[in-house]
């Protein structure tokens, strides 16, 4: 187990390195952040200076050292929006708002997909299984703006029942719902997929048959004995689920106007503030990373074959 | 014995001429090949690549001005099937000429996107050693970038333009095929033509495209339908941030942006760009699958 943590650790920091290298390049090949920074009416002198204060006047490999010294020691410049704080505090201010809303997507989608594609997988064919199987389809083409956009014309245009924006502080948890439900309703198809077909693999196999032989109730079988095993690439694929939700909260955020960090860049994004941009990219890449290996690690504690294999 | 050839040869029928192969077998081909076939997606794809090339001749109006006075009309009227949204522009020329945003970004973003993962699922494959382990450490780092993030960023500091989503959708989604055509072409060298291939002397350039590639069409096929879908939200998704097709050009994401403001006195300008695009996507998704049922029956899900 050691030493396949040891290992595992050792890609994640090459991985690490190589993600702040891809940022750094997609960052300053594709423009030049001072120009970004500046209006466009900003005199020739003021460009200089702006460059000699982010020491941008520098070669490149010399900038990219100084990238790395600043995700070393913390020092991500300055907020120009934000009445010059720096932008890793900006950011660890809207950091608890996304987790609270991609929390609540997870717990949506696992509460609803799993039991979904357990009912489906009991009855292979029934009504049951191909109604669902058509939601699935159906819910995995929807893209997040548009699931987001009908939830407030039907609830709050229509109905009138939940607040349509504004973030869980001024709204508690009724604002949470819509954002929450939109940002996870991907996750419940690709749930349901998922543990479906694992099910319908576990259903068959010699323990299962072994438990039922002994006279278990079909119950108990299903929910505890089967969806043990059946659940665990909802695990695995949590990592690669994560990325989406990060993805999908840019814009959930945008639409519910749900002050998190998807929110908080495109906001950086049209004002212009590098440094913030810079800080928001950085940071969500590390945590898919960090994810990825705590799942890959807790997983091969889970099944040895990973770890001796 | 002069003249038994001749008689020998004579006595095989000839070859089947290719008028004489004919229309019937032309349809059975073409009916074998479309067995199991999702007709409603391929009817969607079909009339989506339709929308996509003949858009000046199909819509009915222009699809960036319009007039005031029409402003806002539901869906069903006789001058304007779909509605007109607050500028009075018909929206159902605006969803024709959305459609030739959507086919055009999504098929060229597919192929950047699979150029670039089968090139480096061939480098990674063939050469294997350290060639391969820094490209895949590559692929697991692109992997890890948060793909609307980056995408928001690039696009802002390039400047919003159809060439430049194209190339950041390009650029950040190729990961999937090189893994996926990896793990093939590390299946095909271990085959014995490819191996003997080499030993004839075969290079690496020649094995590479000679051998290696031809294997792959399938499975790239496959892939780049299921990922046209994910160009498409893509695509759109930026644009409904403001962040792609600069306007006033008919988006279907920038037309689901515009309708937010509309929501109370409009319902048709939310529902149905939305639609457009759920169902473009469903379509490329569903023959997507159908074709990896075709192609390859043993990883067939669901």
């Amino acid at each position: 187990m050691r030493r396949y943590a040891v290992q595992r650790l050792g890609y994640g920091v090459v991985t690490m390195w190589l993600v702040t290298l891809c940022v750094f390049a997609l960052l300053r090949v594709s423009g030049d952040p001072i120009k970004y920074m500046l209006p466009p009416e900003a005199s020739f002198s003021d460009i200089e200076r702006m460059r000699r204060v982010h020491g941008l006047d520098k070669p490149l490999w010399q900038q990219y050292l100084l990238f790395n010294k600043g995700i070393v020691t913390g020092e991500f410049g300055v907020s120009l929006r934000w009445d010059h704080r720096p932008a890793f505090e900006v950011f660890l201010s809207r950091l608890p708002a996304t987790l609270q809303l991609t929390t609540a997507a997870v717990v949506f989608s696992v509460l609803l997909g799993v039991p979904l594609g357990v009912l489906a997988a009991t009855r292979p064919n029934s009504l049951w299984d191909r109604l669902g199987r058509t939601g699935a389809v159906i819910g995995q083409s929807m893209p997040v703006f548009w699931v987001g956009l009908l939830l407030i014309l039907l609830f709050t245009v229509w109905l009138g029942w939940l607040p349509s924006a504004g973030g869980i502080d001024r709204l508690g948890l009724a604002g949470l719902i819509m954002p929450a439900v939109s940002l996870g309703f991907y996750l419940v198809a690709a749930h349901m997929r998922i543990v479906r077909s694992t099910m319908l693999d576990a259903l068959s196999a010699p323990y299962i048959v072994m438990v039922q032989a002994k006279g278990i109730p079909r119950r108990v079988v299903l929910w505890k004995h089967a969806l043990k095993n059946a659940a665990i690439p909802v695990f695995t694929l949590f990592a690669v689920n994560f990325a989406q939700l990060i993805s999908g909260a840019v814009i959930t955020e945008s639409i519910f106007a749900w002050p998190g960090m998807g929110r908080l860049l495109v906001e950086s994004v049209f004002a212009r503030d590098y440094a913030v941009v810079q800080t928001v990219v950085f940071f969500a890449a590390a945590m898919i990373v960090i994810l990825n290996i705590v799942v890959d690690l807790t997983y091969a504690w889970l099944d040895p074959r990973i770890r001796l294999g | 014995m002069k003249g038994t050839g001749s008689e020998v040869i004579a006595s095989v029928p000839p070859p089947l001429q290719a008028s004489e192969v004919g229309l019937a077998a032309m349809v059975a081909r073409v009916r074998n090949a479309l067995r199991g076939a999702p007709t409603c997606s391929l009817v969607i794809l079909a009339l989506a690549l339709i929308c996509a090339m003949g858009a000046p001749l199909l819509a009915p109006s222009s699809p960036v001005v319009g007039e005031l006075a029409d402003a806002l009309q539901p869906p069903g009227g006789a001058q304007h099937l779909l509605g007109t949204d607050n500028q009075g522009r018909d929206l159902l020329s605006r969803l024709i000429y959305g459609a030739r945003i959507s086919v055009t970004i999504g098929l060229l973003a597919v192929f950047v996107a699979g150029a670039l993962g089968t090139a480096v699922a061939v480098l990674s494959g063939v050469y294997k050693g350290w060639v391969d382990v820094v490209l895949m450490r590559c692929t697991d780092a692109f992997l890890a970038l948060p793909f609307l993030m980056v995408a928001v960023t690039v696009v802002s500091l390039l400047g919003p333009s159809m060439l430049n989503v194209i190339l950041i959708i390009g650029l950040l989604r190729w990961m999937g095929y090189a893994r996926v055509l990896r793990g093939e072409v590390l299946r095909l060298t271990e085959m014995d033509f490819v191996r003997l291939a080499l030993v004839a002397g075969a290079s690496h350039w020649h094995l590479m495209r000679r051998h290696v590639f031809p294997n792959l069409i399938n499975t790239l096929l496959v892939l780049g339908t299921l990922e046209l879908g994910v160009a498409v939200i893509a695509e759109a998704g930026l644009s409904f941030l403001g962040l792609g097709i600069p306007r006033p050009l008919p988006s279907w994401g920038t037309m689901l942006a515009e309708s937010q403001q509309y929501f109370y006195i409009a319902w048709w300008l939310p529902v149905i760009p939305g639609l457009a695009i759920t169902l473009l996507v469903m379509a490329s998704n569903l023959t997507g699958d159908w074709l990896r049922d075709r192609t390859d029956p043993t990883r067939r899900q669901l």
